[in-house]
């Protein structure tokens, strides 16, 4: 295997904390927030993540494929979730400490409970507005009431962490710059 | 398991010595130590069975609202404001307004979002579950109870219930009280109902309040309430004539949605996928027989707690008493065992030896006896024909320092795994063989916590020197330290004993204990009651307090399983 050739891309707009481990190709979006002690690998292919996206701390983002990872808009990724799915949508809430493996793409505004453990062995994709919870990690539809107050939420979360986190942390940026 | 020490609670009975500890049954006498209370004004040992309990307080656990206990009854013992559970997945529901409308969803909200917007629904965080979906909204976001109240009220269960519950109410009313002595006569001797002899006005109070019909709840025993009520009749010849009743709907044209019947049948032929039957504990909770259907399934108001306060069965003195406030987790009144017992804890150095020390401790050990570290990671367990030195770690919660007295209650040969196959002459030996100290020794008074800081670090040294010491011993001079005042530290005392086990050995090394400890008693009056026999001496007052505990080791491996392995 040759060795991983770091390339970061950032937006301007994106805040990513110095205390950030990125490996490998990787583009962040505008408006995306990144705590520190987050983890980014893309091992294989580049990671490309879309903008208003929030990735907490020691959440962990890994591509082991070769084809792109790609990250939709407006993902919360909280404490402590792993993700390894090739494709992700927009709006999703992955919680704290679930793991989803790199079997499962992701549609828009699915929400993987807290603690939830999704390794199906085949491939498959989430429809849109699945919820996978509990212990066994059952399956429902949501039914997409109350998303634009969540969307919003998610809005007012971002702005409020583009404006704390500068204050308390030096940010990294881009190669380009 | 690891090994474990439980402590015995007479409960009232007439003999202050536990039962033999190999029978099963034996089993409910012993409790753990923070189970059990103490009673000041006995001097006794008293358990969760023998205590009479009231409810001091009726509360939501979601909204901490204490429900005065008038309105338990009318509110079915559920909470009446906004707390309701999913019926997906049991979590706690809250209300949310609906989206605004869609037409600039990405600026307006916010101002829109802080008054609401109605219609209201409930909406569950974990599996995202709305009440929307079942067709059930609100105009206003507040006293969601009373608008869900008349799904409950209108529904044919229901209804039949209150038709039933008046046709039975003058009937009820007349018998209650005498209803409530038919109930204990038909268990008599029954452990749980003994205790009613001893009952004062207040269990008899407590007893009654039980036997009263409470309509959210009396699903669980309608059989036996009939029955009872049924057998009361029979046995008063007719005291009162019930007409009979008629129900509302007949049980058998009452279709789908109300449990069982063909209707059901007929939607489990169809069935397609498994996900839209809802599971059992999904419909565990409601207070009726409902539709086997995930999408029929309802919100449930959250199910009330209560607090309640233990009082003493001989002398009534509370034993415990929760603050009255939900939100407390405070007592008033806490008389609990283990702040006047000392806490014995029971360790088999050869088994957790590998596991508990750390490296340093380890290597020291190494140092002074290799060959018991050896030990500890070739033999797990207790084999039959061997010996094994046990600790007893006894902890002092008095402000005082106590003498302790330690007695092995002697094994009769009833003990009864021993003899499967062996012969009967062998089989009338008992299995293992305790040795103690049988002298008293001192465990120092408690003192103020400071002193302990790192408490659990020294534990662990300790029971290493323990050891250490012990393995040294013998190696210098045979076995003669295992049994004995191992350790002395603050206000724990180490004990060593040693464990025979016999050579056709099995079952488990259960044996009582008696533990005697003297105290200097404080207050001068000696007080009178079971288990305490005051000494009168020197001025400042001596007490004495035994009680038994049961000691359990583990199983003991028997000799041919072990022999392949071992190759001895």
């Amino acid at each position: 295997m040759p060795p991983i050739r770091d390339k970061f891309t950032i937006h301007s707009k994106a805040v990513v904390c110095q205390d950030v481990e990125l490996k490998g190709d990787i583009t962040i979006g505008s408006g995306t927030i990144i705590h520190p002690k987050a983890t980014i690998f893309a091992i294989a292919g580049p990671i490309i993540i879309g903008s208003g996206c929030i990735i907490e701390e020691s959440a962990i983002i890994v591509n082991r494929k070769k084809e792109t990872m790609r990250i939709g808009d407006d993902n919360l990724f909280e404490i402590g979730s792993r993700i390894e799915c090739p494709s992700i949508g927009n709006s999703n809430t992955i919680s704290t400490r679930s793991r989803v493996h790199h079997t499962v793409s992701m549609g828009s505004y699915c929400v993987i409970s807290p603690g939830v453990l999704l390794v199906p062995t085949e491939d498959e994709v989430l429809p849109d507005y699945t919820v996978v919870y509990g212990p066994s990690a059952e399956r429902r539809t949501w039914s997409g009431r109350g998303k634009v107050q969540e969307a919003d939420l998610r809005k007012k979360h971002a702005d409020y962490l583009k404006e704390t986190l500068p204050k308390f942390n030096r940010l990294r940026r881009g190669d380009g710059t | 398991m690891g090994p474990s020490v439980l402590y015995h609670c007479p409960c009232l009975s007439t003999s202050p010595a536990p039962p033999p500890p190999h029978y099963p049954s034996s089993s409910h006498q012993f409790h753990p130590l923070h189970n059990l209370f103490f009673c000041e004004e006995c001097d006794a040992v008293r358990c969760n069975r023998c205590v009479s309990v009231e409810v001091s307080t009726y509360y939501c656990p979601n909204c901490l609202f204490e429900v005065p206990s008038a309105s338990v009854r009318a509110e079915k013992n559920r909470c009446a404001r906004n707390c309701f559970s999913c019926p997906n997945c049991r979590n706690t529901l809250s209300v949310v307004s609906s989206d605004p409308p869609e037409t600039s969803d990405t600026r307006l909200p916010t101002s829109i979002n802080t008054s609401g917007e109605p219609p209201f629904f409930l909406y569950c965080n974990f599996c995202r579950w709305d009440s929307a979906e079942i067709g059930i909204t609100f105009e206003k976001p507040t006293g969601l109870a009373a608008q869900l109240q008349r799904y409950e009220d209108s529904a044919p269960e229901s209804l039949e219930f209150e038709r039933l519950k008046e046709h039975f109410e003058p009937f009820l009313r007349a018998s209650s009280l005498s209803s409530s002595v038919a109930v204990h006569a038909a268990h008599p001797g029954s452990a749980a109902h003994s205790h009613h002899l001893h009952s004062t006005s207040i269990t008899a109070a407590a007893s009654a309040a039980l036997a009263r019909d409470i309509p959210g709840v009396s699903k669980y025993n309608p059989v036996s309430r009939t029955a009872s009520g049924r057998a009361h009749r029979d046995r008063t010849a007719n005291k009162d004539e019930m007409p009979e009743y008629k129900s509302r709907v007949e049980i058998a044209f009452v279709g789908h949605g109300s449990g069982g019947g063909d209707a059901e049948v007929e939607y489990m032929r169809r069935l397609r996928q498994v996900q839209t039957v809802a599971r059992l504990e999904q419909r565990w909770g409601n207070s009726w027989a409902g539709s086997l259907q995930i999408k029929d399934l309802k919100p449930l108001r959250i199910p009330l707690h209560s607090k309640r306060s233990k009082r003493c069965p001989t002398c009534t003195h509370i034993l415990i008493k929760p603050e009255q406030k939900a939100q407390s987790v405070r007592y008033k009144i806490k008389l609990v065992a283990a702040n006047y017992l000392p806490a014995i804890s029971v360790t088999l150095p050869h088994l957790n030896k590998p596991t508990v020390t750390s490296d340093a401790a380890k290597r020291t050990l190494m140092k002074i006896s290799p060959q018991l570290v050896d030990d500890g990671t070739t033999l797990q367990g207790l084999v039959a024909g061997k010996t094994y030195p046990f600790h007893l770690a006894l902890t002092n919660p008095l402000y005082d320092p106590i003498q302790v007295r330690l007695s092995v209650q002697r094994v009769h040969v009833t003990a009864p795994t021993t003899n499967a196959g062996a012969s009967p002459e062998k089989a009338r030996r008992p299995p293992f063989a305790i040795s103690l100290p049988t002298s008293h020794f001192p465990i120092a008074a408690f003192a103020e916590a400071w002193e302990y800081e790192d408490d659990e670090d020294m534990m662990v040294d300790d029971e290493d020197f323990g050891t250490g010491m012990r393995g040294r011993d013998k190696d210098g001079r045979g076995k003669t330290k295992t049994v004995g005042v191992l350790e002395k530290r603050a206000n724990v005392t180490l004990i060593g004993g040693e464990v025979i086990i016999g050579k056709e050995a099995r079952g488990s090394i259960k044996f009582n204990m008696l533990v005697t400890y003297t105290y200097r008693s404080d207050d001068p009056t000696p007080s009178e009651g079971d288990g305490d026999m005051p000494k009168n001496s020197k001025p400042p007052e001596v007490k004495t307090f035994a009680f038994y505990t049961v000691v359990d080791l583990g199983t003991i491996i028997p000799r041919e399983e072990i022999r392949p392995e071992l190759d001895t």
